[in-house]
């Protein structure tokens, strides 16, 4: 199965926020809820240097994600090719993932009562497309999708 | 562009089911990127960037992926409107078209009969590419009168470019300079007129080294090898300052000066004047620091100056862009590849033939408002703004009696709001034409209801100065909206016009196209169109000014009865300049600082760019914010001698604690009352437009550094807020 991957240069962004309304096209979730989210770091000196820099806050697709251990009605799984996946479908709202994940990446839909992430537009990517905020939208192309044979 | 991976465009389609797909040119700015426009069942189902673009190379905004969100908006004006209470009861009553172009027809022909062509004022705003339309029925009406932002935004690059060099010198990201140096403009957020962030970051990934001028840190200016935060307004004195150390430590080139400069002697003179411990002083920037990127500038190969709006809002507005000039062409830098360029525009007819200047009378011309005192201005065909508030006053030098304002909400965007607010409710008969009923068409006699630029077919670009045009082919229609052009055309017939415009506006534009031997239809299934793209230009022809050299000693200006030759003025509000009113409004205010997905006062009612930022935000420094017991995130009143306004504070340690930072453009179409908020967080309320704080030659307002206090709102009022 081919490692799906979305690498972040948080480096490289500009905080222009093109890829949280490409999100949004995309995947539509209701007002407040941001499944791709820039966030500031600073400003702050960093030694001598005064500092400044953009991230961007979207799951990172883990390893061995924390949300998943977490999660009591195995809504969220991780899929042979690495994408973790937050089945709405199957979520109580419990929020114990929310509280599981390092990155600050999961958010709670209220309108709905369930949580919300980054599923990595899985139905873009199942059917051979790029998702969209890593869809050459950036204008420092800080965001780039993978597929990359997983030979493990 | 191979080098950047897009999805498939026919899998895309395949995949949604889209139906089809047009390519066009995005304008919810200055306009510029290529995108690609899915549609299902003749809607718009998805933006994306266009690949094959030149401009943007498949990038996009998001402002330009919103842009449906703002077409298809449930509040959008879909049909003409006349006003049926009073001015700002927001009652409207439908009309037709006919109806419509007809009343605003026996209008115009009414007052010019009675009061001449210049009692009526065409305006717009920063234009939506429909600048060329409305001059050209200014022109055959015979009013000199055209209010845009012209005294303060790009027109002043225009204006002393021409009269520099011939034309506005354009940073060459294409072949990469070395050396990039940002002078008061965060290209990467504001995709200004030539520019946009993305050729902008290529060149910073391919190792361009980076100065930022900026009183803030900016991610740029974070960025850069050497940030110069300076005192808001010192730029004239700051672009001196550096011309002093590449004059006296000769870091110039040479060749040029020698051969291709005009007014090197009394220039150097002037320089000389700027030695760096009096500009230390009077920049705040330590003058170790200004000699640093003075050399950095000067001495990599190429080098370009990323510039903008923000050094011409201000009473050294003219001298700023000419300063940094300047510094393009001592360095030469100007018209080599990786510089910046003179480019060529492709050989069609040009915005200034559209425009039809020269249908305009030497009479008419007289009597453009303010042409005795802001000659520059006047001589590019461009005003200040309070000569026709005051023209609507007091009558003075004679009464303006109508307004049709076409993509301008000047209650926010010009200074001294509640003057502009004054003048709006006085005036006899005022049209508008936008996509909202914002609070300056709140105003408006009758409303009519623009095409966005999904909505049109027209040539993108066609005013600027970067050498590409690019097809903007129509997508959609919604409601009975029109673009612009096309209800001037209508117009124009309308009111004796007819022989100067067309039967159908498709004709304009072949006739725009005519000299390359291609219709509209041809051009349409084109990319693009680019001029020849040719270095040093001047070598063979000499600059396009009155010497044939790159006038560092403007003749023009002189001829006009101004200095010469560059200066630095101080701000008309200072510590320096009124030190009294320091005492009391004891912090520096910048205005205008850019946000993701607005443009201006455009976008506020757009779902997805709104939810980028809510709310108006000021900055200020947490130790002045602890000083004046601000809380992060607390409403806050700013207030300046004119008046007082309320933002958001947000702690910002990113600049000197003598300066806060106000956002400008806002008013709430989400707040269901007269005037949306027009006047709550407008930072026009707090700005000043009298005629000695213009700048003397371009009649630019300063609106970009002023005097404040800045102190909470109370409890009780943020309830009633
Ligand atoms: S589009 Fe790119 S540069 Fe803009 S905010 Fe997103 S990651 Fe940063
Ligand atoms: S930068 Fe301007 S032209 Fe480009 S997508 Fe954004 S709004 Fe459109």
């Amino acid at each position: 199965m081919d490692k799906k991957t979305l690498i972040i240069d948080h480096f490289e962004c500009w905080g222009c926020k093109a890829c949280e309304v490409a999100c949004k096209q995309e995947n539509n979730a209701p007002d407040g809820i941001k499944l791709i989210e820039i966030v500031e770091d600073g400003p702050r000196m960093a030694g001598e240097q005064p500092f400044f820099e953009y991230h961007v806050r979207v799951c990172r697709h883990c390893e061995d994600p924390p949300c998943v251990a977490e999660c009591p009605v195995a809504a969220i799984t991780r899929r042979s090719d690495h994408m973790v996946i937050l089945d709405t479908a199957e979520c109580t709202g419990c929020e114990a993932c929310i509280d599981a994940c390092p990155y600050d990446a999961i958010s709670f839909d209220e309108a709905n009562g369930v949580a919300r992430k980054c599923n990595m537009c899985s139905s873009r990517v199942n059917q051979g497309l790029i998702p969209a905020c890593a869809d050459n939208i950036c204008l420092a192309r800080c965001i780039q999708f993978t597929s990359t044979f997983d030979s493990t | 562009m191979t080098e950047f991976m897009q999805s498939n465009i026919e899998r895309e389609m395949a995949v949604y089911g889209y139906d089809s797909l047009v390519k066009s040119h995005c304008r919810m700015c200055h306009g510029g990127c290529g995108v690609l426009i899915y549609l299902k069942d003749k809607k718009i189902a998805k933006i994306a960037g266009d690949p094959d673009c030149p401009i943007n190379h498949g990038s996009l905004c998001s402002k330009g992926l919103a842009s449906a969100q703002m077409a298809y908006h449930p509040d959008r004006l879909t049909f003409p409107v006349k006003r049926i209470g009073a001015k700002g009861s927001g009652r409207w009553a439908r009309i037709s078209w006919d109806e419509a172009l007809d009343t605003i027809a026996e209008r115009i022909l009414d007052y010019k009969s009675r009061f001449g062509a210049e009692s009526i004022v065409m305006g717009y705003g920063t234009g939506r590419e429909n600048e060329a339309a409305i001059y050209r029925f200014a022109n055959l009406l015979g009013s000199p009168n055209v209010l845009t932002a012209g005294h303060f935004c790009y027109g002043p690059r225009i204006a002393t470019s021409i009269i520099t060099c011939g034309t506005n010198p354009i940073v060459d990201y294409e072949h990469h300079p070395k050396c990039i140096m940002v002078w008061g403009n965060n290209v990467v957020i504001s995709n200004p007129d030539c520019y946009k962030g993305e050729p902008f970051s290529n060149s910073v990934k391919k190792g361009a080294k980076l100065i930022a001028v900026d009183p803030r840190l900016t991610r740029i200016a974070a960025r850069s090898e050497i940030w110069l935060p300076l005192r808001p307004g010192t730029d004239a004195a700051l672009a001196l300052g550096m011309l002093h150390v590449i004059i006296t430590e000769k870091l110039y080139d040479h060749e040029f000066v020698e051969n291709h400069v005009f007014g090197w002697d009394a220039f150097k003179e002037r320089v000389r004047q700027y030695p760096l411990d009096k500009v230390e002083e009077i920049t705040w920037v330590p003058s170790e620091k200004i000699a640093a990127a003075a050399r950095l500038f000067a001495t990599t190969k190429p080098a370009a100056i990323q510039w903008g709006v923000a050094i011409e809002q201000q009473i050294t507005c003219a001298d700023n862009d000419r300063l940094l000039m300047a510094l393009m062409g001592l360095t030469g830098n100007i018209d080599v590849p990786g510089g910046q360029v003179l480019f060529q525009p492709p050989k069609v007819r040009n915005v200034g033939q559209f425009g039809a200047h020269r249908m305009l009378t030497d009479v008419q011309r007289d009597k453009r408002l303010g042409g005795d005192r802001f000659r520059m201005a006047d001589n590019f065909a461009i005003i200040n703004p309070k000569c026709v508030w005051d023209a609507i006053l007091e009558e003075k030098p004679y009464p303006v009696k109508m307004l049709f304002f076409i993509s301008s909400n000047p209650v926010i965007t010009r200074a001294n709001a509640r003057e502009v607010y004054r003048a709006l409710e006085k005036v006899e008969f005022m049209a508008v034409a936008d996509f909202f009923i914002t609070p300056t068409a709140e105003l408006a006699d009758i409303v009519l209801p623009a095409a966005t630029w999904l909505e049109m077919d027209y040539i993108g670009d066609y005013w600027k100065r970067h050498g590409y045009i690019l097809p903007r082919r129509k997508a959609i229609q919604v409601g009975e909206c029109r673009s612009d052009h096309e209800m001037l055309n209508d117009l124009g017939r309308r009111v004796g016009q007819e022989a100067h415009w067309w039967e159908n506006f498709e004709q304009a534009l072949d006739w725009i196209l005519e000299p390359m031997n291609i219709t509209w239809q041809e051009f349409k299934k084109m990319d693009y169109l680019r001029g020849d793209v040719v270095s040093q230009k001047y070598k063979a022809r000499g600059f396009s000014t009155p010497t044939r050299k790159f006038e560092l000693y403007a003749t023009v200006l002189e001829t006009w009865g101004y200095d010469p030759l560059p200066r630095f003025r101080e701000p008309p509000e200072s510590p320096y300049s009124t030190p009294e009113l320091c005492e009391e409004f004891p912090y520096i205010l910048i205005t205008g600082r850019r946000q993701p997905g607005f443009f201006h006062t455009e976008n506020r009612q757009v779902p997805w760019l709104r939810e980028l930022h809510r709310d108006p935000v000021v900055e200020i420094h947490p130790d002045a914010a602890g000083k004046e017991g601000i809380e992060e995130g607390q409403w806050v009143y700013i207030e300046s001698p004119r008046g007082r306004i309320r933002q958001r504070a947000k702690y910002f340690s990113g600049m000197d604690p003598r300066i806060v930072s106000a956002e400008h453009g806002w008013w709430f179409p989400e707040k269901n009352i007269p005037g949306r908020g027009w006047d709550e967080s407008n930072i026009n309320i707090l700005t000043d437009n009298r005629y000695e704080t213009c700048d003397p030659a371009m009649g630019a307002t300063s609106v970009r550094t002023l005097l404040c206090r800045i102190y909470p709102v109370s409890e009780s009022e943020v309830s009633h807020g």
